[in-house]
């Protein structure tokens, strides 16, 4: 491979990352999940707490489940409901977007996702009970049909808005008076296309649009999703594109997080209810056993190899400057210092050693050697084997990271040691050169 | 007193290189603010910069960023890939002194 083909490939990445980077729809999405990040986060040291694996140990049974029933509210509040926040949050930032008042499309979103969602819980042989909106519709199972209806009430709301088929107060009226009429038409035509779409799905085809999308859109794309191939192509792509030195992540994570947070939020709710994680793979398999192993291509091994068993100058300094940032997971100096970028040296333990790890840490959790990350929401700055432990609640979930570290630096070791031949021979003629122009 | 912005996805890995820049404009006895921003912060940021600088991995902001600097008048780069894997603060504090200067 050489540098000139490198660049020609870069020229075509560069491009579609920025386009799939600034595309509207995606960085509202990212946005929208961002909303519901520190919520995510309350809910899930509550999960934690409630779960520590000594508690049974120190505290009676009764005692325990009281525990359990007084923080379990705060995962009901924050991902219990999540679709609520992600569905404002569209309808906020997609109106924000179009610059157009914000916290009113993000108010006729919910409503909207609302008219659509039945007021009715069925369980199976007992009388139905009205006037009760099923948690879980709120949460996990809502959450495509959720994206679908925040997306479209958006672009309803601000279509009319622009189109300035608002009523208009005269001078004089106080601006929030004049704000919430000017809201009104927009939100009355959106709301109504909601209102005739519900009456057409719930009268005409008797069923709801919840049981329509989850049914054809969501559970397909989850299951798709939550399978080893898919997880695969995922990895080989970000790994592909942080070799051209783009951002990875972000170009992969827009894609896939409305499938991968789904299937957290699926195993957080049966998890709190029956400690069962029915899914190996989510957003915290991929954050903490890929990621949160010292950064995008799990470099805290490339890091230790080097410190301990290399030799050259120059690897050693990119490594003593990678050390500190990459125990948190940022571990741009080693992508960019070693470098591994447009590095043809490096591109084969680049790809192999994530891949293999992620096919060692799906084999293991499916197989029920180590128990899958629960959904616990764990931030990905935090360390290797703690972040670990943390998402499975479990010492196993630690101990397979260190396997898997040491996967790595096997995987890595002979490529880095032939890097380290090569510089030590450089240096050593430069360092000739020097004390021949010396002498 | 220069003021130079860095953008990154999150602000998170520029964040070591405003330190190294900071240290060094200091030991040349110049005054300067530099700061790092996620991307969506970087076009109201700009606002109150002489330069905005780019992580490498984020390169493809660049046309976008650029579009919103013409309206302040000030220069947007990509930050040299190796200075930036090298943290190296006199490396790129140059880099936006040129820029800068091309003004």
């Amino acid at each position: 491979m050489n540098q000139a083909l490198f660049e020609k490939l870069s020229k075509i990445l560069v491009p579609i990352a920025g386009k799939l980077n600034n595309s509207r729809y995606l960085q509202v999405l990212r946005d929208a999940f961002m909303l519901a990040f520190p919520l995510t986060i309350f809910g899930s040291i509550a999960v934690v707490i409630a779960n520590l694996p000594f508690l049974d140990k120190v505290m009676s049974e009764n005692s325990l489940n009281t525990l359990k029933e007084m923080l379990g509210v705060a995962p009901n509040a924050t991902m219990g409901v999540m679709t609520i926040f992600v569905v404002f949050g569209i309808g906020y930032y997609l109106s924000k977007s179009y610059e157009v008042e914000g916290v009113f499309g993000g108010a006729i979103a919910l409503a909207s996702f609302l008219l659509l969602t039945p007021f009715v819980l069925q369980v199976e042989g007992k009388e139905a009970v009205q006037g009760v909106i099923p948690l879980d519709r709120l949460g996990a199972k809502g959450m495509f049909l959720g994206m679908i209806t925040a997306f479209t009430a958006g672009e309803i709301y601000r279509k009319v808005v622009q189109k300035n088929i608002t009523i208009k107060m005269p001078a004089g009226v106080p601006p929030a008076v004049a704000k919430s009429f000017a809201a009104l038409i927009p939100a009355v035509v959106t709301l109504t296309f909601f209102l005739v779409v519900n009456i057409i799905v719930t009268q005409i085809f008797k069923t709801n649009m919840h049981d329509v999308i989850y049914n054809a859109v969501q559970a397909p794309l989850v299951g798709l999703g939550s399978g080893i191939i898919a997880t695969m192509i995922a990895i080989f792509v970000t790994q592909i594109l942080w070799f051209f030195g783009l951002h990875g992540q972000i170009i992969i994570n827009s894609v896939m997080d409305p499938i991968w947070n789904t299937l957290s939020l699926e195993n957080l709710n049966a998890y709190t209810k029956t400690g069962e994680v029915p899914h190996v793979v989510s957003k915290q398999f991929i954050e903490i056993y890929t990621v949160g192993m010292g950064g995008t291509g799990m470099t805290l091994a490339v890091i230790f190899a080097i410190l301990l068993f290399m030799k050259s100058k120059q690897m050693k300094q990119v490594a003593k400057l990678g050390l500190g940032p990459g125990i948190f997971n940022v571990n741009e100096p080693i992508i960019f210092g070693l470098p591994v970028v447009m590095n043809p040296l490096v591109i084969v333990p680049w790809i192999l050693a994530p891949m293999v790890v992620t096919l060692v840490t799906y084999l293991a959790m499916s197989s029920g050697l180590v128990p899958p990350p629960n959904g616990v929401a764990v931030p990905w700055t935090v360390p290797i084997f703690i972040n670990g432990i943390m998402a499975t609640n479990s010492l196993a979930g630690g101990l397979l990271q260190v396997v898997n570290f040491l996967i790595v630096l096997v995987i890595w070791f002979p490529f880095l040691k032939f890097i380290d031949r090569m510089n030590l021979q450089k240096e050593r003629e430069e360092g000739q050169d020097a004390a021949k122009s010396a002498s | 007193m220069k003021r130079i912005l860095l953008a990154c996805s999150s602000g998170m890995s520029t964040s070591l290189l405003v330190t190294k820049m900071q240290e060094y404009a200091k030991s040349v006895g110049e005054e300067a603010e530099i700061w790092a921003v996620g991307q969506d912060q970087a076009k109201k940021e700009m606002a109150k910069a002489d330069v905005v600088l780019i992580g490498p991995q984020m390169s493809f902001l660049k046309g976008e960023l650029q579009k919103e600097a013409q309206k302040y008048g000030i220069p947007v780069d990509v930050i040299d890939m190796v200075a930036y894997g090298m943290a190296d603060g006199k490396k790129v504090y140059e880099q936006a002194l040129k820029l800068m200067g091309d003004k």
